[in-house]
This record gives structure tokens, C-alpha cells and sequence, in this order.
């Protein structure tokens, strides 16, 4: 049986295969999942924010921009090469809308836009990318074959 | 912020009122008697909001109101879907099983939310003498961590610390619902103020 490992809310995990890493209930946050899969290893973060913006003083797993870091420092200490790395992403929804008043900031979006950047920016190709809309959804992440299963409430189920 | 034991039974006292008034008008829509239990009061930083709401990706139906004044902040009423079904079946007075979905289960949720989170902002202008004035609300029957992510970043920001109240209103049969009222910058320091705590 594979153990599953869960990721909280602005938090990253690593894992080697067969486990399998679990976020549960993303909204507008999106789950980065990144796995090597040669060495069959890999990880997660559940961000929060596009970036850490200079803030200091914060969790750094809340942000696009500083969870990557972390996760791809782990992930290279567990013997990944960065050059095999592949990446997937879900989340980014959002959730409520207000009659007659379009939301300015979509939280959602931006953050979908910041990992795409800060993925590209670290050369890492990002294959999957299931984001947006207004719904929630539950991911499990298998390191070892790379699949991610994406699970919703009301808008079935998939594995990506 | 920190918040101190009497700061926190002011709170508690809100809470109490809030779901009186909640229970109230329930009842008053509902045409049967609603009662309530003595509601518990947790002030928290955001990120053990989490471990208060439980399973992260269980279904509820979520009210999202903003609300405007001298004390402005985002308010949230949630029910399980279970509790939403009783609601909106009783509302229709049928016993057939109701899609929460449908766009008629939705706008009796949105009404039946709307009445509840106006009673616990009731209460907070009641005790504290600051007019707030709630927008129009928002709904979404969807996974609880997934509604309360996309609630707490809709402005980029992480507030600091969240009222949070978890009330029970048994009717025939049980009705569970939680209120968290998330104070913009400041705004809870002016309402405890105002309380003169």
C-alpha cells in the first residue's frame, strides 16, 4: 500500500516512489507538483500568493516564487537532476463572484501566472496545467509515474 | 493581536447574540422552532483556521458577504451540505431530495445565508455602536478549504487574526453552521475598542 503524504496550506513536501503526496480543498492557491522521473522522486507546495514581494518575516511556502526554491533545493538533495524535472499545477479557481461587480484582483489567475514564470524562469517544463474556473479541488500526486489526479465536487474527476 | 480573556468573552457574548438573532430568524422563515447552543469563540491566526473547519475538501455551502463601515471585513457563514439540504427542503416544504446546484436551491441558500451572517454582523454593531453594512452576498456550495483559500487572498493579503464563531441551531432535526468574521487591518482593534475591552 503507498503511503500518502499530506501538504497543508503554505506548505511543501518531498517524497520517493511509491508514495504519493495529497493537497486537499485548493481554491484560488495552486498545488506546484514537480517530479524527476528517471529517479522517481519528487515533491509539492500548496501556494497561497504569487510572490513573496520582498516581505520578509514570512513562511516562504506561501509564495510562488519562494516555494519553488525550496521545493527544487529538496528535491536536488534527494539526487534529482534539474535538467529531468517536469512540473504540474492545479488551482487557481475563483470561487465567488459578486453580481455586477467584475473582481479587479483575481487571485486565481495570478497565481497560475507566477508559477508558469517562475517555472520557466528555472527552465522546468510545465506539462499539465488544470486551472481556473470557479470550482475547488483535491489533488493526489504519484512521484513515481508522474500522474495527478485531480478530484472535484462537482465537476468530476481526472487524472492528468 | 493578541487578545486578552475579557476581550475574548466579549467575543463570546457577540457570538451569543448573533446566534440568538440567527436562530430567530430562522425560525421566523422556517415556521418552526429553531434553538441554539452556547456558541464556542476562537480568535486565531489564519493558519489554524484549518485545523478548526476539519476535513479541508468536505463540501459546505458558503455565505460570503463583505462588509463596509468603520469596522469593515469579509463575513462567512458555512453550513455542511447536509445541514444546506434541511434547510433548503424545509424552505420548499418538501420532503424530495434537492439538488444544492439547481438554481433555485441556490438562491434560497444565498437568502437563508444572507439572513444568517447579517444576524451575527447585527450583533456586532449592537455591542460595539459601529454601523457595518453588509454587501450582497456570495455563494458557493464547494469543498471548505477551496471556499475559505479563495475568501481569505481575495486581497492579495493574509489578515492577521480571524473571529471566529461556531454555532449549532438544533431544529427538528440538528442544523450545524459556523460564522467567521475576518476584520481588515485594524478594524478588530476598533471594535474591541468600541467595546471598551
Amino acid at each position: 500500500m503507498n503511503g500518502v503524504i499530506t501538504v497543508g496550506m503554505a506548505d511543501f513536501k518531498t517524497a520517493t516512489a511509491p508514495d504519493l503526496l495529497l493537497t486537499a480543498g485548493l481554491g484560488s492557491c495552486i498545488g506546484i507538483c514537480i517530479h524527476d522521473p528517471f529517479l522517481k522522486v519528487g515533491g509539492m507546495a500548496h501556494i497561497m500568493l504569487p510572490t513573496a514581494n520582498g516581505s520578509l518575516g514570512g513562511n516562504p511556502a506561501k509564495y510562488a516564487d519562494t516555494a519553488l526554491v525550496l521545493l527544487l533545493k529538496e528535491i536536488s538533495g534527494m539526487g534529482a537532476l534539474k535538467s529531468r524535472l517536469r512540473a504540474k499545477m492545479a488551482g487557481g479557481a475563483q470561487m465567488f463572484s459578486f453580481p455586477g461587480k467584475p473582481p479587479v484582483l483575481k487571485i486565481g489567475d495570478r497565481n497560475a501566472e507566477a508559477v508558469e514564470q517562475e517555472l520557466k524562469r528555472h527552465g522546468i517544463p510545465l506539462l499539465v496545467a488544470d486551472v481556473g474556473g470557479n470550482f475547488g479541488r483535491t489533488i493526489h500526486f504519484d512521484v513515481g509515474t508522474g500522474e495527478l489526479r485531480i478530484r472535484t465536487i462537482n465537476h468530476g474527476e481526472k487524472v492528468v | 493581536m493578541e487578545i486578552t480573556q475579557l476581550q475574548l468573552d466579549a467575543l463570546r457574548e457577540i457570538g451569543n447574540v448573533g446566534s440568538g438573532h440567527a436562530a430567530t430568524a430562522l425560525s421566523t422563515l422556517l415556521q418552526r422552532r429553531i434553538d441554539m447552543s452556547v456558541p464556542e469563540v476562537w480568535a486565531v491566526p489564519f493558519e489554524q483556521v484549518t485545523s478548526i473547519v476539519g476535513q479541508l475538501d468536505t463540501p459546505q455551502a458558503v455565505i460570503y458577504v463583505k462588509v463596509e463601515g468603520e469596522a469593515s471585513g469579509k463575513a462567512v457563514f458555512f453550513f455542511p451540505v447536509e445541514s444546506a439540504e434541511i434547510v433548503v427542503k424545509a424552505l420548499f416544504g418538501t420532503n424530495e431530495p434537492m439538488d444544492l446546484y439547481n438554481e433555485m436551491a441556490q438562491s434560497a441558500l444565498k437568502e437563508v445565508g444572507n439572513i444568517l451572517v447579517s444576524s451575527f454582523i447585527m450583533a456586532l454593531t449592537q455591542f460595539s455602536g459601529i454601523p457595518l453594512q453588509p454587501s450582497v452576498p456570495a455563494l458557493a456550495v464547494d469543498m471548505i478549504g477551496a471556499t475559505l483559500d479563495a475568501i481569505f487572498l481575495e486581497e492579495g493579503v493574509l489578515e492577521d487574526t480571524v473571529l471566529f464563531i461556531d454555532t449549532q441551531l438544533t431544529g427538528i432535526p440538528k442544523i450545524e453552521g459556523q460564522f467567521i468574521f475576518l476584520p481588515d487591518d485594524g478594524s478588530l482593534k476598533k471594535l474591541l475598542g468600541a467595546m471598551g475591552v
